[in-house]
C-alpha cells in the first residue's frame, strides 16, 4: 500500500534580473512575504539588447536568476509589483508547483 | 616629427600594447583563450590596490598643496562638463534617443582606471615624471559625470529607476572605488615606509600583472567589437573623436592650471577615457531603459583600444610640445 503524498500547491516565481537590480528584486520578495529565495548564476544569454556574458569588465550586463516559491495570493501580488521594475530589463515568469514541507512557504 | 614617430613606435611595441594586441587577435580569431572570470576580477583588484597605494605614498611625500587642489578642481569640472558636450553630439550626429545619449555621455565624462594605469606605466617607460596625487584625481572624476548624465536624462523626461540614496551608495561604495580610495589612504598614512614593506608585491610584479590584464581586455574588446550590432558607424566615429576632444580639454586645462607636463598628460588621458566599470552599473540602476550594450561597446570596444594604442602617445607628444618640451 502506497502512502498518500502530501499535496501543497504553491506558485514558483523565476526572475532573470540584471545584477545591478538584484537588491531591489530581493527587497520586493521580502516586502511581499516570501520566506526565502535562491539566487543562481547565469553564464550568458541573448535578448532584445543583444548578447551578454557574465563578468567581463562590468556586472552591468550580467544577469542572475532568482527563484522563490510562495502562496498564490502573495505570488500574484509580487508578480504585479515586479512588472514596473522589470519594464526595461529582465524577465519573470510564474508557474504552479507542488512542494514538500508546505509549512515552509 | 621624428621624435613623435619614434615615441609612437616605442609605445606600440611595448609589452603592454603587444599583449593587448594578442588578446584582440585571439578574440577575432575566435581562439578558446580565456582568462577565467575570477582571475580577471582579481587582477583588476590588484591593479586598484597597487596604483592606489603608490599614489598615496607619493602624496605623503608631496603634501596637499595648491597644485593638488588645482588638479582636483580641473578633474571634477571636466567630469561634470564633458557629458554636456557629448550629449548633443550623440543626439545630433548619432541620432541617439535622449536616454541612451545621456547614459553614453555619462560614460565619457567618467574615467577608465585601466587606461590611466597603462598611461602611467608608459610614462614611466619613457622617463616622464608624474605625481601620485593624480590617483586622487582619478577617484574624484568617477562620479560627477554620472550626476550630469542623470540630469540630462531627467531633463529629457526620462524616469529614474532608483532613489538617489541607493544610487549614491552604489556609486560611492562601488568595489573598485572603495579599494582605490582605501589603498590611497593607506599609502598616504604609511608613506615610503609602508611602500617599502610591500613593494615586492605592488611594485615589481605590477607591469607583468598589467600585461595579463590587458590580454584579457584585448579578448573582451575584440568580442565586444565582433558582436557590435548595438552600434553603428556614426557611433564608432563618436568613440574615436570624443577622446580627442576630452584629451584636448583635459590637457589644456591641466597646463593652464600649472600642472607639470606628465600630470597634464595624465589629465588628458583621464579626459579621453570612458568608464566601463563603475558607470555601467550605476546607469543600469538609474536608467534601466538605456541599452548597456551601446555604451559598453563604445567605451570598451572602440575608445579603450584607441587610447591605448594611439591616444596616449599622441596626448603625451602634444602636451609636451605645448609645454615647450620635446616628446
Amino acid at each position: 500500500m502506497t502512502a498518500t503524498r502530501p499535496h501543497h500547491p504553491r506558485r514558483k516565481i523565476e526572475i532573470l534580473t540584471p545584477m545591478p537590480l538584484l537588491n531591489r528584486v530581493t527587497a520586493l520578495l521580502k516586502a511581499h512575504g516570501a520566506s526565502g529565495h535562491t539566487v543562481l548564476p547565469a553564464l550568458a544569454g541573448q535578448g532584445a539588447a543583444g548578447r551578454w556574458e557574465r563578468g567581463h569588465a562590468t556586472d552591468a550586463e550580467s544577469c542572475v536568476m532568482v527563484v522563490s516559491v510562495l502562496g498564490a495570493d502573495r505570488a500574484d501580488a509580487l508578480f504585479d509589483a515586479l512588472a514596473p521594475l522589470l519594464a526595461d530589463a529582465g524577465v519573470a515568469w510564474m508557474s504552479d508547483v507542488e512542494v514538500l514541507r508546505g509549512e515552509k512557504y | 616629427m621624428t621624435d613623435v614617430l619614434s615615441l609612437a613606435g616605442e609605445t606600440l611595441l611595448s609589452p603592454l600594447v603587444l599583449f593587448f594586441a594578442l588578446g584582440v587577435a585571439a578574440g577575432f580569431a575566435r581562439s578558446d583563450l580565456t582568462i577565467p572570470d575570477a582571475v580577471a576580477k582579481g587582477l583588476s583588484l590588484y591593479l586598484m590596490l597597487a596604483i592606489g597605494f603608490k599614489g598615496g605614498a607619493a602624496m605623503a611625500a608631496y603634501g596637499l598643496g595648491p597644485e593638488v587642489l588645482a588638479a582636483l578642481a580641473v578633474g571634477i569640472a571636466l567630469s561634470f562638463a564633458l557629458p554636456l558636450f557629448a550629449f548633443p553630439v550623440l543626439r545630433g550626429l548619432c541620432r541617439m534617443d535622449a536616454v541612451n545619449a545621456a547614459a553614453v555621455a555619462a560614460h565619457y565624462g567618467s574615467i577608465s582606471v585601466v587606461t590611466f594605469v597603462a598611461a602611467t606605466s608608459m610614462l614611466q617607460t619613457l622617463g616622464v615624471a608624474w605625481d601620485g596625487y593624480m590617483v586622487a584625481v582619478v577617484a574624484a572624476m568617477e562620479t560627477p559625470a554620472i550626476l550630469t548624465g542623470l540630469w540630462l536624462a531627467g531633463r529629457s523626461g526620462a524616469r529614474l529607476g532608483e532613489s538617489s540614496g541607493a544610487l549614491g551608495r552604489e556609486v560611492l561604495l562601488n568595489g573598485s572605488v572603495v579599494l582605490l580610495v582605501g589603498s590611497f589612504a593607506i599609502g598616504w598614512i604609511t608613506g615610503d615606509k609602508g611602500l617599502a614593506t610591500i613593494s615586492a608585491f605592488i611594485v615589481d610584479p605590477f607591469k607583468g600583472v598589467l600585461c595579463l590584464f590587458l590580454l584579457d581586455m584585448g579578448l573582451v574588446a575584440a568580442r565586444r567589437f565582433r558582436d557590435g550590432s548595438a552600434v553603428n558607424g556614426r557611433m564608432v566615429l563618436f568613440g574615436l573623436v570624443m577622446p580627442l576632444v576630452g584629451a584636448l580639454a583635459g590637457g589644456l586645462l591641466g597646463l593652464l592650471a600649472g600642472l607639470a607636463p606628465g600630470n597634464a598628460t595624465l589629465m588628458a588621458v583621464l579626459g579621453a577615457s570612458a568608464s566601463y566599470i563603475a558607470v555601467p552599473a550605476a546607469m543600469r540602476m538609474a536608467l534601466p531603459q538605456a541599452n548597456p550594450a551601446v555604451s559598453i561597446t563604445l567605451a570598451l570596444g572602440i575608445t579603450f583600444p584607441f587610447n591605448l594604442t594611439i591616444g596616449i602617445p599622441l596626448y603625451h607628444a602634444v602636451i609636451t610640445s605645448l609645454a615647450g618640451g620635446t616628446p
